[in-house]
């Protein structure tokens, strides 16, 4: 009851605007010259005041401290890259069985396509005997460090719901977004960066846009912080001609005394977020740029990931993604766009275009692990891979005509993620598809499934994880998710 | 649940069996508020009779009821028979006894030679009613219910054993394997697992859906609904299905609220079944493919040290560490942190004071108690902060990387035996260090990236721990480079 009377108080105070703060000014100025003898809101003295970026404990003993979801969007094809199908193979070209069809909706599909045999060539990787496809030849080379779920499903077969579903846990807009529940919960360990940062190359940004790093109903101060890498990393970070850092300096402390006064007088914890955001963008004006940076890394590390500094490109976000993570950033959330193989056009094949963007990918991230792991920082960082989706064992048939190019349909039964690093038992593969790939059949795993376990991983249970708000306390996970225990270590 | 258990049995027969357990203390009570006031009672002996007769006749009433329930619930046939048998006419003769006692009270209390069975007659019912309730608990609880804690002396007297070694009995433990070829299927391994999460219910005291599994006999004759797998047909066996179904369904096996059982157990399950459900086949006996015989080296391996780890430092309980302490940390910007808000381990994080040094780093002392981490990768340490915390005891994960630290400052940590993770990576140390590095003998992962280390050296630490895993960083060079090789364009 108390938490509902709470809320009402914050709803209340956030319909105070500007206009009251104008309204009040005539006996607020007084109040206002007083409070900033008694108030010091330097910039470093966050602490003091409510600062809802500190670091945080995690409720339960988490192995990972911070996390990277490597988000291939578009949908990556499985059944090319590690879900091994020799009987599709057997059946490439045949009719598609009437009884997968029956009452079944595809995005494109219609009608009775043909089944689709795997393009890719397939073997057996590393102790764990993984099926890696060539597409993969480096993550392949590393095929003992990841486990796999290869029983993932998703009731969403559009881009932007399913992202959404990946990352907010609903496929409507509104809820906080995975990287803001994680800052939410365990804060940022840097000071000077936030604690959620959002990269994304392949020349778009992903369907389901902002929203899938928006804060939701979560303070705006846990939002995600998109970074570009290329060109200035967080546009008009930089002072403008003729401002210099110390008249920044001053008018920032000038606005957050004036902040720090609404919040006192009407308590709405978005003026707290605003506080934090001014602070937290005027510390990024050094910080940022240092650690976007990456032209001063040596030149085998450029080796490594294959970056060409200045460039857009997953490799670059790849080797940002570690610096971040280096630097205490809590949650880097990637994403690369084109992995969208209708085979409506030779980029978008299963066999040329998919190929052409798993090389773009394959050595950036199987970097990334390798590089994390030197630093030691991979005990300690869960990296996650995977698309918002699968795609289907059939040829799509765009329009019920056959397509130029082989491609593969939009697919919900059925699709393959691989988690490494913090609190992951390596050389795991959970779950499996029958001989056409078409659907699970053991180790089913759902999106909340994958949500739970993540959270699990940094000492959260996700059933207590949660936030007020509208007289219901929320959860990633809503009412679903079961951590997935066989690939825990 | 029940309804499914009892197939064949008109639901309101089972609703009202439901009121038993409750109904039944009505006449308990009233039996016994009936004694207190004859006993206490100052009056004659004939009033004494007469004031209670009322509470005697409600007492046989509701006894009749709550016989007739009982009767209800016990069609369900999840009960022990012997026990059921007992209790149940305990119960009936309670109840006739409670009327007759009753009928002596209001009618013969005046007959003197009546009346002097009274006394006798109310201690039997006494004596019926305290047996009947035992019994009664002993149905819904079981047997052991009402001495599963009795205290150590207690036991000895009476005989039984130790509680302690009844726990080591009944606690789960992995089921392990000695020697596969020699293995039998069923006992070795899909009894045990019975045993764990079926047995609870399905035993020789309680047999839910009058279902026993607690020897092959039984399994093979089934409960309620009938058998309960068919050999070779897992697809047609209730044991595979139940297993099988969704956790929230209601027919799920085992119930809400009991563990389930593992994908590997439902695997073996599935597969003994399929291969016959042989009783007295071994393990070799029976083909087995690839997925099996992963599961099946899992129950015969040690589990490996990697798996599930949790240092034991880390199961400790410890005082908290003093705020003040703390606060004189975070004075120097260091980020002083809980592990997790359970208990007070704590990590100290030098991430936003790269330039702190020794100076500033002794008020560490204050926690060293409570200090399991400590990162201070890049920054001014030197060798005399190692020395400092050579003392700190529960230490167990030490990131020094990027600092000024020699083979000298690595010596003074030889006794902290609880590290298990060191990253010295981008420091200057080279061979004549990794002796320093081979006296930690709790040392688990050493990150040794970017020093002067060389092969030798890594040699003799894989020597001396030879569990150690050693990370030496990333080789220089990808081991192909498939880029330049061309994607074939389709047609």
């Amino acid at each position: 009851m108390n938490k509902i009377i709470q809320e009402a108080i914050q709803r209340e105070a956030q319909l105070a605007t500007r206009r009251h703060f104008l309204s009040s000014l005539g006996t607020g100025l007084g109040s206002l010259a007083l409070g900033s003898f008694l108030t010091n809101c330097s910039s470093d003295s966050g602490a003091s005041f409510a600062s809802p970026l500190a670091a945080k404990s995690s409720p339960k003993l988490g192995k990972a401290k911070s996390v990277i979801f490597l988000h291939m969007a578009g949908a990556p094809s499985q059944l090319e890259l590690f879900d091994y199908k020799p009987s599709l193979a057997k059946f490439d070209g045949k009719e598609c069985p009437q009884e997968l069809l029956a009452g079944k909706k595809f995005a494109f599909i219609r009608g009775v396509p043909n089944l689709l045999g795997p393009k890719a060539h397939f073997e057996q990787r590393g102790q764990a005997g993984h099926w890696i496809s060539d597409y993969l030849p480096h993550l392949a080379s590393q095929a003992d460090r990841v486990s796999f779920l290869k029983g993932m499903h998703t009731d969403q077969f559009n881009h932007a719901p399913a992202q959404l579903l990946m990352h907010t846990g609903s496929a409507r807009l509104g809820r906080p977004s995975m990287g803001s529940w994680v800052s939410y919960g365990l804060g940022t360990e840097n000071q000077n960066l936030p604690g959620f940062v959002v990269l994304a190359s392949g020349g778009k940004n992903p369907d389901a846009g902002k929203s899938a790093w928006g804060s939701g109903f979560l303070p705006s101060i846990y939002q995600g912080v998109q970074c570009r890498s290329e060109g200035e990393p967080i546009l008009f970070i930089q002072n403008p001609a003729g401002v210099n850092s110390d008249i920044r300096k001053a008018s920032i402390e000038t606005i957050n005394q004036i902040n720090q006064e609404t919040y006192q007088e009407f308590g709405d914890p978005e003026t707290v977020a605003r506080i934090a955001q001014y602070e937290m963008a005027y510390k990024m004006q050094s910080s940022v740029p240092e650690v976007m940076d990456i032209n001063k890394e040596p030149a085998y590390i450029h080796e490594m990931y294959g970056t060409e500094p200045g460039k857009e490109s997953f490799a670059n976000n790849c080797l940002l993604a570690r610096k971040l993570v280096e630097q205490g950033v809590r949650f880097v959330q990637l994403f690369d766009w084109g992995w969208d193989t209708h085979g409506t056009g030779l980029d978008g094949s299963v066999d040329y275009g998919l190929h052409q963007k798993c090389r773009q990918v394959d050595k950036a991230a199987t970097a990334l692990l390798l590089d994390l792991e030197q630093r030691g920082l991979l005990d300690e960082t869960l990296v996650v891979w995977g698309g918002e989706f699968g795609r289907t064992p059939m040829q799509e048939n765009r329009e019920g005509k056959k397509l130029a190019y082989f491609g593969r349909d939009h697919h919900t039964e059925a699709f393959t993620m691989w988690l490494a690093g913090g609190g992951i038992k390596p050389g795991v593969s959970y779950g499996e598809t029958d001989d056409l790939g078409y659907s699970t059949i053991s180790g089913k795993t759902s999106v909340y499934d994958l949500q739970a376990t993540i959270l699990q991983c940094l000492g959260f249970n996700h059933e207590e994880f949660t936030y007020p708000f509208q007289g219901r306390n929320f959860r990633l996970t809503d009412v679903f998710g079961k951590v997935i225990d066989p690939i825990l270590a | 649940m029940l309804l499914l258990d009892s197939e064949g049995i008109p639901d309101w027969i089972l609703f009202f069996g439901h009121f038993h357990p409750m109904l039944v203390h009505l006449p308990i009570g009233m039996l016994l508020m009936g004694m207190i006031l004859y006993v206490f009672s100052k009056k004659e002996e004939v009033s004494r009779q007469k004031s209670i007769a009322p509470i005697l006749w409600s007492t046989g009433i509701t006894a009749l009821i709550s016989c007739t329930m009982g009767w209800c619930l016990s069609l369900a046939g999840e009960y022990d028979t012997d026990t059921l048998f007992l209790h149940q006419w305990l119960g009936i003769s309670l109840a006739l006894s409670s009327l007759a006692l009753a009928y002596m009270a209001q009618f013969w209390s005046l007959d003197s030679f009546m009346s002097r069975f009274f006394k006798p007659g109310l201690t039997l019912a006494f004596i019926l009613v305290m047996w009947t309730g035992h019994l009664g608990g002993n149905l819904t609880h079981g047997s052991d219910y009402l001495s599963t804690y009795l205290p150590q002396p207690w036991r000895a007297w009476l005989g039984m054993a130790p509680r302690e070694q009844k726990n080591e009995q009944t606690k789960e433990q992995p089921i392990k394997i000695k020697n596969l070829q020699e293995a039998l299927i069923y006992q070795d391994l899909i009894q045990p697992t019975l045993k764990q999460k079926c047995w609870s219910c399905h035993n020789a005291e309680k047999q839910k859906g009058k279902l026993r599994m607690d020897s092959p006999e039984y399994m093979l004759k089934g409960g309620a609904n009938g058998v309960i797998f068919v050999a070779g047909k897992p697809e047609e066996s209730d044991l595979i299905k139940r297993i099988l179904l969704d956790p929230s369904h209601e027919d799920h096996m085992p119930p809400k609220g009991k563990v389930n059982l593992t994908e590997d157990e439902i695997t073996l399950l599935q597969w003994w079944v399929k291969e016959g459900a042989h009783f007295n086949k071994k393990i070799s006996e029976i083909p087995f493919d690839a997925r099996i015989k992963t599961i099946l080296t899992k129950y015969t391996q040690e589990n490996k040290s990697t798996e599930n780890y949790i240092s034991p430092i880390l199961k400790e309980q410890i005082a908290a560490a003093n705020e003040a302490d703390i606060e004189k940390l975070r004075k120097h910007h260091v980020l002083v942190i809980a592990l997790s808000a359970e208990k007070p381990f704590l990590e100290v994080n030098a991430i936003n004071a790269k330039n702190i040094g020794d100076k500033e780093l002794q008020d560490l002392d204050g926690i060293k108690e409570q200090l399991v981490s400590l990162k201070l990768g890049g920054t001014k340490i030197t060798d005399s902060f190692l020395q400092q915390i050579s003392t700190y005891p529960r230490l167990i994960h030490l990131q020094i990387d990027h600092t000024r630290i020699t083979q000298q400052g690595l010596s003074y940590l030889s006794s902290l035996q609880h590290v298990e993770t060191l990253n010295l990576v981008g420091t200057n140390l080279t061979d004549e260090s990794v002796v320093a590095i081979a006296k930690l003998k709790g040392l688990r992962k050493v990150y040794l990236w970017q020093t002067k280390i060389s092969e030798k050296g890594i040699k003799f630490l894989h020597e001396k721990l030879p569990k150690l895993i050693i990370d030496q960083g990333w080789k220089g060079k990808w081991p192909l480079d498939t880029l330049n090789i061309p994607i074939k364009k389709p047609e």
